[in-house]
């Protein structure tokens, strides 16, 4: 290894982590005579689960495609092909009568829960409104049956019937929702949830409520305050195995930043601007600065007629 | 939209505080850099710091992205070249070797069969290319990956200038070199070295294309370089201009402010903005 220049390294030394030292340091010396610069190139493999491994067919019956190779018995399929979407001779049926209606594969899937039922969930004691109320618990106590894809949408079927104060988040609430459960006391916050966040949630490996941008540690700017966030993170990663993701989509970044949606993400849209990340707020130039009635006045003046 | 719910009636009619005076923005915690020392050549005596963003050489190991480029690489790079000559192809009649029946021997029509010697190959190889496919942002990452790579293990040395060998008799250039090597622990004991120049720099060059000498160390121009070469050897030494050619290069899959330029422009910035910190001696890229 090249020389340092050992002076100036403590000069930059808060910019250098602290060596890790895996071995007791007596060990060392005889460490460095077993040591061999080994090539990474010889570990390196793709993600399991990348590659499919090629089916041989026709190469014994303990292959599953031995005998007649996945090919079924006798014909033309067996032994050629036959188009795709040969209904036998026969008009297919989307040729006669045409294709109706489509999917929304973009659309949010969502399990809607009411607030009739939480209340009733509540009296029954099955679920604690001295908690807050996430996905975890309503999946657990059974008040949902499973979760879909993009969470839980909270409605209000049976606002009425809501008296107690609950603290609840959820992936989308209605605005009828929201405001039965503020009336009654309680709050909503809308979070960011993916399929994967759902399910780690669900077996305790993720942290239901916050992920690093909900996170909020009140330390001072100061090495002291860099090393209790640094701890407070450390504690959240030795009792979650993963970290619950922020979004990245601006469809859902806008939604999260709408404080009407009681998005977790609202704090962080300046005072007077808009959630939306694609419209600029009306007036507001890039600085900053409000545009009116000086640019007016400028075209008055250099009038022609 | 149906589902916006107004806001309770706290909402103060007041305009926002403005900023304190003497209020400073904290720095972004997520803003890292990589700070490397740069070396004097062939000295190797450390003369500055050189500072790169946490997006360019402080990337975490992805060993399936390394390895993805590594395949990408090697198929490229496979000829493909073999050939053989089908049946229909070997010079030769047509004509009936013997007859079909009477002979007492196997029936067989051309000398041209695959089964008779001189005959064509059955399922011989043909040209072919066996290049495959890398979205290119991958394959740009796979770049940084490995550079952050041997950077975190710290095998990643930066030398200032040209990194040639100049002043030394053609004949003693090999055993200079070995010293070189040698002593700075370098050589095939260590590990071996990849020596990386933005052109061909003729002393070390030649020092290392002679005999025996491949297996001490390696010097490949810039862009004759590819994912594989900065993996396999012990360590990685290039020159600072080299390192920064191919970080631009393989910078495509960032969005445009925080590639390299715009980064060294916001740093600059910083650095004006809080005038003579602790920072003052590390140097900024461009």
């Amino acid at each position: 290894m090249a020389p340092r220049l050992q002076i100036l390294r403590h000069v930059v030394g808060a910019a250098q982590q602290p060596l890790y030292q895996p071995v007791a340091p007596f060990l060392y010396p005889c460490l460095l005579q077993q040591r061999r610069s080994a090539s990474i190139l010889n570990t390196l493999s793709d993600n399991k689960g990348s590659y499919n491994k090629r089916i041989r067919v026709g190469r014994g019956p303990s292959s599953g495609y031995g005998k007649t190779s996945g090919r079924g018995h006798k014909g033309q399929k067996q032994h050629g092909k036959v188009p795709a979407g040969f209904n036998g001779g026969q008009t297919p049926d989307w040729v006669v009568h045409g294709v109706r209606g489509f999917k929304n594969r973009f659309a949010a899937q969502l399990s809607p829960v009411n607030l009739n039922k939480i209340q009733y969930w509540i009296n029954a004691g099955r679920l604690d409104p001295s908690q807050p109320i996430t996905l975890k618990e309503l999946s657990s106590s059974r008040c949902i049956h499973g979760v879909r894809r993009d969470g839980v949408k909270l409605l209000a079927r049976g606002k009425e019937e809501l008296t107690t104060p609950i603290n609840i988040i959820v992936s989308r609430a209605s605005a009828e929702a929201i405001s039965a459960v503020e009336k009654a006391g309680g709050t909503v916050t809308t979070r960011y949830y993916t399929g994967f966040a759902i399910e780690k949630i669900k077996q305790g490996l993720m942290d239901p409520i916050h992920s690093l941008q909900s996170k909020i540690v009140l330390a001072p700017g100061t090495k002291e305050g860099a090393i209790a966030a640094a701890d407070a993170l450390a504690e959240e990663g030795r009792r979650y195995r993963y970290r619950l993701p922020d979004p990245s989509s601006r469809k859902a970044l806008e939604y999260y930043r709408d404080s009407a949606h009681r998005g977790y993400l609202s704090h962080t849209v300046a005072e007077g601007q808009g959630p939306s990340l694609f419209f600029r707020t009306p007036g507001v130039t890039r600085g900053g600065t409000k545009t009116g009635a000086t640019t007016t006045k400028r075209t008055d003046s250099n009038r022609l007629w | 939209m149906a589902t916006e719910a107004p806001l309770p009636a706290t909402t103060p009619s007041t305009p926002p505080p403005a900023p304190t005076p003497g209020f400073k923005p904290q720095p972004n915690p997520f803003l890292q850099t990589a700070t490397l020392t740069t070396h004097a050549f062939p000295s190797m005596e450390p003369s500055s710091f050189v500072a790169y963003p946490s997006t360019h050489l402080l990337l975490p190991l992805r060993k399936d992205i390394l390895h993805r480029a590594v395949i990408f690489e090697g198929d490229m790079s496979r000829q493909g070249t073999a050939s053989t000559k089908w049946r229909s192809e070997i010079h030769g009649s047509g004509h009936k070797i013997r007859p079909q029946k009477g002979s007492g021997k196997a029936r067989l029509g051309d000398k041209k069969s695959p089964m008779l010697r001189g005959g064509g190959v059955a399922f011989g190889p043909k040209p072919r290319d066996f290049s495959t496919g890398l979205p290119k942002k991958i394959y740009h990452l796979a770049w940084r990956t490995a550079l952050s790579y041997r950077y975190r293990k710290g095998e990643l040395l930066l030398i200032d200038g040209q990194a040639d060998i100049t002043g030394v008799h053609e004949d003693s250039l090999e055993r200079y070199t070995r010293d070189l090597l040698r002593h700075n622990r370098f050589g095939h004991a260590d590990g071996r070295t990849l020596f990386v120049t933005l052109e061909r720099r003729e002393g070390l060059f030649r020092a290392l294309e002679g005999e025996r000498m491949g297996r001490e160390a390696r010097a490949l121009e810039v862009w004759d370089v590819d994912v594989k070469d900065l993996l396999e050897l012990g360590r990685v030494v290039v020159e600072r201009e080299a390192l920064e050619w191919v970080l631009e290069e393989h910078q495509e899959d960032l969005a445009p402010g925080v590639r390299l330029g715009a980064w060294g422009r916001m740093m600059e910035g910083l650095e004006r903005a809080s005038e003579g910190g602790a920072v003052g001696d590390v140097t900024m890229s461009a």
